[in-house]
């Protein structure tokens, strides 16, 4: 199921641009979607999800344009969602809440309906939990039990929108596993400032900073963009000023750190091979970089 | 219909399940009973006079609906906004389901758990009755009673105490429903302007002196019409059939339209 997203543009209150003139292409497979904290993955997500209208531009999802109530509802036939923050039922347990929104999916048939939920709740390993209240469950439990909901009406399109935070280190292995196994002929769009589960499941990804979209392409190429510009330096005092420390470990003389930095940070840096991270930090330093650069209006050398 | 009977099963079955939608009632009839309430001896002493059974279930149901609607509308008023504070909210409004016909089945589901209990104590008390007095006619003039009386207003007050708290706190709205019910149902016309013993009264008052034809043990308890020397008279025709039938109807269209500002709200905030 293809996304095809064209000059869209969200803002809130007539100011704030979440998302400013996007275009971007989405496939089908897995597809990362990565950004800071505030670059607008979210406002995305729920966009595409439905939830909210475009201020600008086009959307459409499987050829269906959501721009209309004919279109999203369409999309939303085919759609599973799993939100940033989810939030269940506390009173309802975990079979009766994904019965609940089965049933809102359409899944009118009881004993269908019923075997899916059984199905799913074997595949999240919560069938010994299924009747428990859900306000017994803990965070990744309740995870758990969000990526069932959103597998529940066998979906041509997955959103998942930072499914991994808050996740214990097995529990972030097992979600993972699980997304790229659904994968398949699906389109799976995971939303996420971590870049390591974009690294592990992902062979194309897009970063989004301040609205805009400012990478698309494999995430080998996302790596590539960090190629001769990672170094670790040990020193026993400070980080040297320049380039961005990705990681500072305790060494016997000093600290190690892993810097991203377009030239040699010191004299005793030794280069790195690059890592996504890597390629990350290189790019949105970049960007910035040029951000800056465009807004005190400097001029290129002549 | 499937989303609208899912949403209402699912909205019933949470609420009923809350204690405090028993217990908020429960203990509202107690509090009564215990500072002198006259709800049981009205019934069941002789020398109150209440042996006819359609006076005494009314006069029953009018006492239960002048106080009971005020912990039901309190027990309301968080349904509709716990969606996004519990932040389930973006997992059902991704779903195929429309949600304007979510809102009805979330409505009438959390309605009818709420009322249960106050319908069971009104049954309660009238199949005692019924059962001491030999009277069971009473079972019939209770359902009469509870359907022309008491069911429009507690629509009504379902209805804005699910909008309203979208526009304010819950706790806030709690506070200003317990001034409006006084105000505008308790209070007497002549000593201020109020919607007491207007149309728009959801005790009941059309219904129980128009379609009902009771006016109390004496005849003489008037809880529609006009009032000399009361403002807003305008709201209180005389209790025919007509504006007996009236006063449902525009209790049952503001109940509506409340639902639609309240839906029309929440679209705007979303989208």
């Amino acid at each position: 199921m293809r996304i095809e997203i064209s000059g869209l543009t969200k803002t809130f209150r007539g100011r704030v641009a979440a998302l400013d003139g996007l275009d971007l292409v989405i496939p089908t497979g897995m597809f990362g979607l990565l950004g800071a904290n505030g670059a607008g993955k979210t406002t995305l997500m729920r966009i595409l999800a439905g939830l909210m209208r475009p201020t600008k531009g086009r959307v459409t999802v499987g050829g269906h344009d959501i721009g209309t109530g004919a279109g999203r509802t369409a999309v939303q036939r085919t759609l599973g969602y799993l939100p940033q923050d989810l939030g269940v039922y506390p009173d309802l347990t975990a079979r009766q809440f994904l019965d609940y929104v089965a049933l809102l999916k359409g899944m009118d048939e009881r004993t269908a309906r019923r075997r899916r939920v059984a199905e799913l709740l074997e595949v999240v390993a919560l069938t010994e939990n299924a009747d428990r209240r859900l306000r017994g469950f803990s965070g990744g439990m309740r995870q758990r039990v969000g990526i069932a909901q959103a597998l529940l009406a066998d979906p041509q399109l997955l959103i998942v929108d930072e499914p991994t935070a808050g996740l214990d280190p097995e529990e972030r292995i097992r979600f993972r596993t699980l997304l790229s196994q659904f994968a398949g002929r699906r389109t799976v769009l995971l939303s996420t400032h971590i870049v390591d589960d974009i690294a592990q499941t992902c062979r194309e990804a897009a970063v989004l900073a301040k609205g805009r979209l400012i990478f698309r392409g494999t995430v080998d190429e996302l790596t590539r963009r960090a190629e001769g510009q990672v170094w670790s330096v040990v020193t026993g005092g400070p980080a040297p000023p320049e380039g961005t420390v990705v990681s500072a470990l305790p060494h016997e003389t000093g600290m190690r750190y892993r810097i991203v930095a377009p030239t040699r940070p010191n004299p005793q840096a030794q280069p790195l091979e690059p890592s996504l991270e890597d390629g990350y930090i290189a790019l949105t330093g970049a960007a910035q970089t040029t951000s800056r650069s465009s807004s005190s209006g400097a001029t290129r050398p002549g | 219909m499937r989303t609208f009977a899912a949403t209402l099963r699912y909205e019933f079955r949470m609420q009923v399940r809350k204690r405090s939608v028993w217990l908020v009632p429960a203990l509202t009839v107690l509090l009564v009973l215990l500072i002198g309430g006259s709800l049981l001896r009205d019934l069941f002493d002789a020398a109150e006079g209440q042996t006819v059974a359609k006076a005494a279930m009314i006069q029953l149901g009018l006492q239960l609906s002048a106080l009971l609607p005020i912990g039901y509308g309190c027990l309301l008023a968080d349904r509709l906004i716990r969606d996004d504070r519990l932040r389930v909210a973006p997992v059902l409004d991704a779903t195929p389901a429309r949600p304007g016909v979510r809102l009805l089945g979330k409505y009438l589901g959390t309605a009818v758990a709420t009322a249960l209990p106050i319908v069971a104590i009104y049954a309660a008390l009238a199949v005692a009755y019924a059962v001491h007095w030999g009277q069971p006619a009473a079972l019939g003039w209770a359902l009469a009673s509870f359907g022309l009386m008491m069911v429009p207003g507690l629509l009504f007050v379902a209805a804005f105490a699910l909008a309203v708290p979208l526009t304010m706190p819950a706790p806030l709205f709690r506070v200003l429903f317990v001034g409006y019910w006084i105000w505008g149902n308790l209070v007497p016309p002549d000593m201020m302007p109020t919607l007491t013993g207007s149309v728009i009264q959801p005790v009941g008052g059309y219904p129980v002196n128009a379609l009902l034809d009771h006016y109390g043990m004496d005849g003489d308890l008037q809880l529609a019409g006009p009032v000399p020397g009361a403002t807003l008279n305008f709201l209180r025709p005389e209790p025919t059939a007509l504006a007996g039938w009236l006063s449902i109807a525009i209790l049952l269209a503001l109940a509506a339209a409340a639902l639609a500002g309240g839906q029309a709200l929440r679209t705007r905030r979303t989208r």
